[in-house]
């Protein structure tokens, strides 16, 4: 039987095989699906694997997922306080960075696999494997250095610094996250994480100008990258569009897989990869929560006619609100998973 | 002259360059350039181009915007208090974060470019309750409230937007407060604002203050 790491293979390959593989990317309905509060959730990474298992089995996608919430990176740099809700992500609320003076005292921990906020992580990431190792693929997420300072002080704080900022303590800040990314990336694979998403708004231009992509942030994607090699990593802007960026980050750095935005033409992407790549066109699943069934449907078909012919495409989703209704995660599912067959099947 | 000045005023802007800005306008001024053409020929109709710019061509990024925002405050701020005749504020308006949002750089943006234009801002500040938002309004005479939210439940829960409403609503205040509501997910769904029904909404920050501008004139939109 074709399992979802087979398609995930056979659409970075460019070979044939029964459909396009399809990621859904839940994550807030997890405590939901438990019923139980995000707090506690949250805290066992056992619960959190058997919420990706049990919406697995419900939605038939092809991936699952070792991420609680991206404040988690936070917390390994020291941030002790985190703001739950009942019906979004939790978030940051107390940053480690208050003042440009905190920065020299920041210390990135040795061992990050020992550290509490890690090993529920790990914890997560070994029942997955466990359960549906080398079957689906397993997804872990990671920002990348350039933005990771903006949940250690806050997204304003951050550009400040950065634009206006002494360019020695920019410097020092960079390296002190680029060192806990390296750390990250190994500690994931070594906990079995098959698919490692590189999240990097400061490498789209709806976030820095062209000019400080190139100079700044591009330099910094490749250093990541150097020290980490290709393997498993996916480019993501956070959402933010990358058309404009695709080429040099694919010239420069190699990755092989670009996770668009909604607001990317996915027939622009393809031809900008060109084959060199996977493209991963992505729904927007801000709208998805007030569509129709129908208006559902006609969106899929439509995303999925621009990028499934030549192959070496993926249909996915955003970090999908919890405000989504089910029928609705399903009618996208239903859909994907139809007008996603290709015509020749994998015997 | 003048000409030559917003070309390189304009330059700085895109190059993200504070210090160059701030450089362009104090010579202007001490080659006798009036404070009153700094703010009406050069600061604000740059922050217009970059919403033409922005709509056109998509090609103006965050970090434009911010420091955009920052230098235009900065610079009329400055200017305001050399006018021949003091100016008069343009009316005053309140602006915070949605209930459970503590994303602090759009609204920060949003206040910047409304001060640029010289609208008064108070800045309820983050995870503002939807009471507070009516209450801030009437303690501080705003007939507009400017909400914030980096994010979908922040956007649509019955605390932001959708909870300003109903306590207006429910104390017939409607016609004396107007909501407008900017962020994140608005820019994916452009019929969120009237979903949450908020009375306009705004996809960057530069034409939501020159919004608040035409709305506090009365100027029909
Ligand atoms: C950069 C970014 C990040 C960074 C930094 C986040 C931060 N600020 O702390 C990182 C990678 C760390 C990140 C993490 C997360 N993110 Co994020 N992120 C983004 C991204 C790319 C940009 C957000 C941003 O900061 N923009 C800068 C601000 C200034 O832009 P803006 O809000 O749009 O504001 C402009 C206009 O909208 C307008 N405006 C703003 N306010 C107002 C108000 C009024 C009245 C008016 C008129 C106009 C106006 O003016 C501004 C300037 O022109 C967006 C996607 C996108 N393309 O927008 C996702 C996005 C905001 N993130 C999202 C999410 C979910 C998260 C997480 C919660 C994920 C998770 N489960 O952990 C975390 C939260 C981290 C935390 N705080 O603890 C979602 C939110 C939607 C949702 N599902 O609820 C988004 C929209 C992505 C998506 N489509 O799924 N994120």
């Amino acid at each position: 039987m074709t399992t979802s790491m087979d398609r995930l293979a056979a659409a970075i390959h460019g070979t044939p095989c029964d459909r396009i593989p399809v990621f859904c990317n839940l994550i807030d309905q997890g405590a939901i699906e438990m019923g139980m509060k995000p707090q506690e959730y949250f805290s066992r990474g056992d619960c959190v694997a058997e919420a990706q298992l049990r919406m697995l089995a419900k939605y038939g996608h092809d991936n699952v997922w070792t991420l609680f919430y991206v404040g988690k990176e936070a917390e390994l740099m020291g941030c002790d306080k985190i703001k739950f809700a009942l019906d979004g992500p939790p978030n940051v609320e107390n940053f480690v960075i208050r003042s440009w003076e905190d920065i020299p005292g920041l210390r990135v921990p040795d061992d990050i696999e020992s550290h509490p906020s890690f090993a529920e992580g790990a914890r997560c990431t070994a029942i997955l494997r466990r359960e549906v190792g080398g079957k689906v693929p397993i997804c872990a997420y990671v920002t990348a250095t350039m933005t990771l300072p903006a949940i250690l002080m806050g997204m304003d704080r951050w550009m400040e610094l950065l634009f206006l900022g002494p360019p020695e303590l920019t410097a020092m800040l960079l390296e002190k996250c680029h060192e806990l990314f390296v750390k990250e990336i190994r500690a994931y694979r070594r906990a079995g994480a098959d698919v490692l998403v590189y999240s990097n708004p400061f490498g789209s231009t709806d976030m820095v100008p062209m000019n400080f992509f190139l100079e700044r942030s591009l330099p910094w994607i490749e250093r990541d990258i150097a020290a980490v090699g290709t393997a498993g990593i996916v480019y993501y802007c956070g959402m933010a569009s990358m058309n404009r960026v695709i080429s040099r980050v694919l010239e420069r750095t190699g990755i092989g897989v670009y996770y668009l935005s909604p607001l990317d033409d996915i027939t622009r992407g393809r031809e900008l990869i060109a084959g060199r790549a996977l493209t991963c066109g992505v729904i927007n699943d801000i709208e998805l929560i007030d569509w129709s069934p129908e208006q559902i449907e006609h969106e899929v078909e439509r995303m999925i006619a621009a990028g499934k012919p030549g192959g070496k495409f993926l249909f996915g989703t955003g970090v999908m609100p919890a405000a989504i209704p089910e029928p609705s995660i399903r009618a996208m599912m239903n859909a994907a998973l139809r007008f996603g067959r290709h015509e020749v099947t994998a015997s | 002259m003048l000409t030559e000045l917003i070309t390189q005023y304009n330059e700085a802007l895109i190059d993200t360059d504070r210090d160059r800005a701030l450089q362009v306008v104090h010579d202007a001024v001490a080659r006798g350039v009036s404070p009153e053409a700094i703010v009406f020929e050069v600061v604000l109709p740059a922050m217009d181009r970059m919403i033409t710019c922005m709509t056109v061509s998509g090609d103006a990024s965050i970090a434009q915007h911010f420091i955009t925002a920052q230098i235009s405050n900065t610079v009329t701020n400055e200017m305001l208090t050399r006018f021949a005749v003091p100016s008069e504020t343009r009316g005053r308006i309140v602006i915070g974060n949605s209930f459970g949002d503590l994303h602090a750089l759009g609204k920060r943006i949003v206040i910047g470019c409304l001060r640029a234009r010289m609208i008064e801002v108070v800045d309820l500040g983050l995870n503002v309750t939807a009471e507070q938002f009516v209450e801030g309004a009437l303690e501080h005479g705003s007939p507009i409230i400017a909400i914030s939210s980096m994010m979908v439940h922040t956007a649509r829960g019955p605390n932001g937007c959708l909870g300003v409403r109903r306590i207006l609503q429910e104390r017939g205040l409607e016609d004396r407060i107007k909501v407008i509501v900017g962020g994140a997910p608005y820019r994916f769904d452009h019929t969120l604002w009237q979903t949450v029904k908020a009375d306009a909404w705004a996809d960057n920050a530069m034409a939501g203050a020159r919004m608040v501008e035409d709305m506090l004139l009365g100027v029909p939109r």
